[in-house]
């Protein structure tokens, strides 16, 4: 790898071209080495009607503070652009979003101004196949505010002896604390806010070619609903790690379940008609 | 009167600024900005995780989900879960009732301290499919079998399909307060002039106190307005004089736009406590919350003006506690319409009315006008409903404690149906 090439960028690219351009070009050399890019937006204003949009979707109070799970979102074009180069070494069609880590070091409101950097990172061997995670470091007045690491993984030949990373916690048992009914056309109205347009969460007919029988709700989606639900044990400047198991099929019943009692905090996403499929599982710290 | 009670003190409020109509609330809903204005106090007086004794708010327009509107403000504030919460509704004088209620469950001892305030929006309203289309839907729904269920749906007609949107207009009466207002703006002979006057007053007073940093620990920015938006501190008599009238008709309607609140969104909370959990939480007593009246006036068949029920109520709050009118050293005249002041102070100064309708051997007399709604009121602030008793609350009691121990001011607020609620606080 080289030494790191910094593009800033005037605004957040567009989504859309970027799948489509990876739709069509599926066949990737299986280099060992990801492109040396680093991405970067200055001066991020945040734009409020885009904010309350993504709150009220995600569950959260519509106020001025920054969601925990937000500048994920506004640094996700610059992940797609990444992971869009015809130089990068996974396949950025059928990534599939397994593990995701966010700190916020302090409470963000819509007055802050963000710099908001990506980067690849860790290209790593997998049992199932080799995962990257992408980085995303948000400053303002040049401190650091927010971090999140993206673990995503392209299914391929995997290594059975390979490391797995921290395990994940226990998903939590008993009663839920809470049942929701995500309505089938979630994935597009997240699809909508976030601008991540991947065709598995539009509609089943797109999901299929990718082998889904319907449309999948989008795992950031799923987080930001979890951690909406925690409320203030979930917000200003705290750590959460996340681990995505089996997608959520749209419609869907979800059960959440909490545990508040051990440190770290653990919740999960559990089908309500099916409570042995785990969806998501995730720690509070 | 109230000598084996204990006190009650304000100990401080918090808002956020007012918007106008569909302006920076637009997108934002009741439980939004009442959980913004108790996170603000919450952050304000370091409440973060607190068990507060109780938290009493309400709306005057309530979607029917928002049921428990306070609980779930509540619930999704700082405040600990453990707060306990409810709603109340009393027009526009939901805010300054809930800061009644609240006394005099910290003054029985029943509470040590607690919340209250008010929150309204103009632009996230509730719309009502039409009434027909309602009872037929819910036939509809009650009928067993699809068989059943499509028969019910056969009764639907083109012409049930409407909606109802909230106006302010009273339900007995067809008549929206505006238009009542210039009814009794009329009777009492108030002039456009004075109306203006008292319009640009307010705006000035508002402006002036922003200036002198006074609204600085009153109020919180939200959703990028850190004033409100309806100030207009160049506001002149000019200016308003070009404006055409909005309610009555011909050459006598004198109330324009200019001289009337407009429809406006925000939430207000003011934070009371019993002197021991002050102390204990180190916090200085602003106010003493002293007493309050309601009253309730017949205006359904002009026999008196819709919104001059605080004149009848200040007039019992004064006699029980035996002080004159101009025993105050401020006045918090709520300005629903500049007309509605200047008719209540009329009245006030009226020997006939003072005699036949409130009961008096003589006038309540006049007051000085230098101490009328010095920091601005609903004119320039905006009056979004239920929040106004609380903005009105907290403004005074800083006052009053900036003027010091002793000092005196009095709350009136009108409210719809013939409603007034009215207040003394006292300076500590």
């Amino acid at each position: 790898m080289g030494e790191p090439r910094v593009e800033t960028l005037d605004s957040a690219p567009g989504l859309a071209p970027i799948f489509v351009r990876a739709a069509l070009s599926r066949t990737r050399r299986l280099d060992d080495a990801i492109p040396p890019r680093v991405l970067r937006l200055e001066g991020q204003r945040i734009d409020r009607d885009h904010l309350t949009a993504y709150q009220r979707l995600c569950g959260f109070t519509a106020d001025d503070r920054l969601p925990h799970t937000y500048p994920h979102v506004l640094g996700f074009g610059l992940q797609a652009t990444l992971l869009g180069d015809p130089a990068f070494p996974l396949p950025m069609v059928g990534l599939v979003h397994v593990e995701n880590e966010i700190t916020v070091h302090r409470a963000l409101t819509a007055d802050d101004l963000l710099e908001i950097t990506v980067h690849a990172d860790n290209l790593a061997p997998h049992a199932k196949g080799r995962t990257v995670q992408l980085v995303t470091e948000v400053d303002v007045d040049g401190a650091r505010v927010w971090e999140g690491r993206s673990t995503y993984l392209a299914r391929g030949k995997g290594e059975t002896d390979a490391p797995s990373g921290d395990r994940p916690p226990a998903m939590p048992s008993g009663f839920p604390a809470a049942q929701w009914s995500l309505a089938a056309d979630l994935g597009r109205e997240y699809a909508v806010v976030s601008g991540d347009v991947n065709p598995i969460h539009l509609s089943a007919l797109t999901a299929k070619p990718m082998g889904f029988p319907q449309a999948i709700a989008h795992g950031m989606w799923s987080y930001a609903r979890v951690m909406a639900a925690l409320g203030r044990h979930a917000s200003g400047p705290v750590t959460s790690h996340v681990w995505f198991r089996k997608p959520i099929l749209l419609p869907s019943r979800v059960d959440l379940v909490v545990d508040t009692t051990g440190i770290p905090n653990v919740a999960g996403l559990r089908s309500a008609r099916r409570p042995d499929v785990e969806h998501l599982v995730l720690t509070v710290s | 009167m109230t000598t084996s009670l204990r006190r009650a003190a304000v100990l401080g409020g918090n808002r956020i600024p007012f918007a106008r109509q569909f302006g920076a609330y637009a997108e934002a809903s009741n439980q939004d900005m009442l959980t913004a204005a108790l996170d603000g106090l919450v952050a304000r007086y370091h409440l973060g995780g607190e068990q507060v004794g109780e938290v009493v708010a309400g709306a005057v327009i309530k979607h029917s989900r928002d049921f428990n509107l306070t609980r779930e403000s509540v619930l999704g504030s700082a405040l600990s879960p453990s707060t306990p919460a409810y709603d109340i509704q009393q027009a526009c004088g939901t805010g300054l009732e809930a800061a009644i209620l609240v006394s005099n469950k910290i003054k029985l001892g029943q509470i040590e301290s607690g919340i209250a305030g008010g929150v309204d929006t103009s632009s996230d309203a509730p719309i009502a499919v039409s009434e027909k289309l309602r009872k037929k839907l819910l036939k509809v729904n009650r009928a067993k079998g699809a068989k059943n269920q499509l028969l019910a749906l056969t009764d639907l007609r083109p012409t049930d399909f409407g909606i109802a949107s909230p106006g302010n207009t009273e339900p007995r009466t067809g008549l929206s307060m505006g238009e009542h207002m210039a009814q009794t703006a009329k009777t009492w002979g108030i002039t456009r002039e004075a109306q203006d006057e008292l319009a640009v007053a307010s705006h000035r007073n508002l402006a002036a106190s922003y200036e002198r940093g006074f609204q600085d620990d009153l109020v919180t920015s939200f959703k990028g307005l850190a004033k409100d938006a309806n100030l207009r501190p160049d506001s002149s008599m000019e200016k308003l004089a070009t404006l055409k009238p909005a309610f009555g008709k011909g050459e006598n309607a004198t109330m324009t736009a200019g001289n009337s609140t407009p429809l406006t969104d925000g939430a207000s909370v003011v934070l009371l406590g019993s002197e021991e959990w002050a102390a204990a939480h180190g916090l200085s007593v602003q106010a003493w919350f002293v007493d309050a009246e309601t009253a309730g006036v017949d205006f359904l068949h002009g026999d008196e003006g819709l919104l001059m029920a605080p004149a009848y109520a200040v007039a019992r709050l004064l006699e029980r506690n035996g002080l004159a009118l101009q025993d105050f050293d401020y006045y918090e005249i709520h300005e629903a319409f500049a007309s509605t002041v200047l008719a209540t102070l009329k009245a006030w100064e009226d020997e006939d009315f003072c005699k036949n309708r409130l009961g008096r051997t003589e006038a309540l007399g006049s007051i000085d006008r230098t101490k009328l709604n010095v920091n601005g009121s609903s004119l320039a602030a905006g009056h979004p409903f239920a929040a106004t008793g609380g903005r009105i609350v907290a403004s005074l009691a800083k006052q009053l404690h900036e003027k010091g121990p002793g000092s005196r001011g009095l709350i009136s607020i009108c409210a719809a149906g013939g409603l007034g609620v009215v207040a003394i606080l006292e300076g500590a």
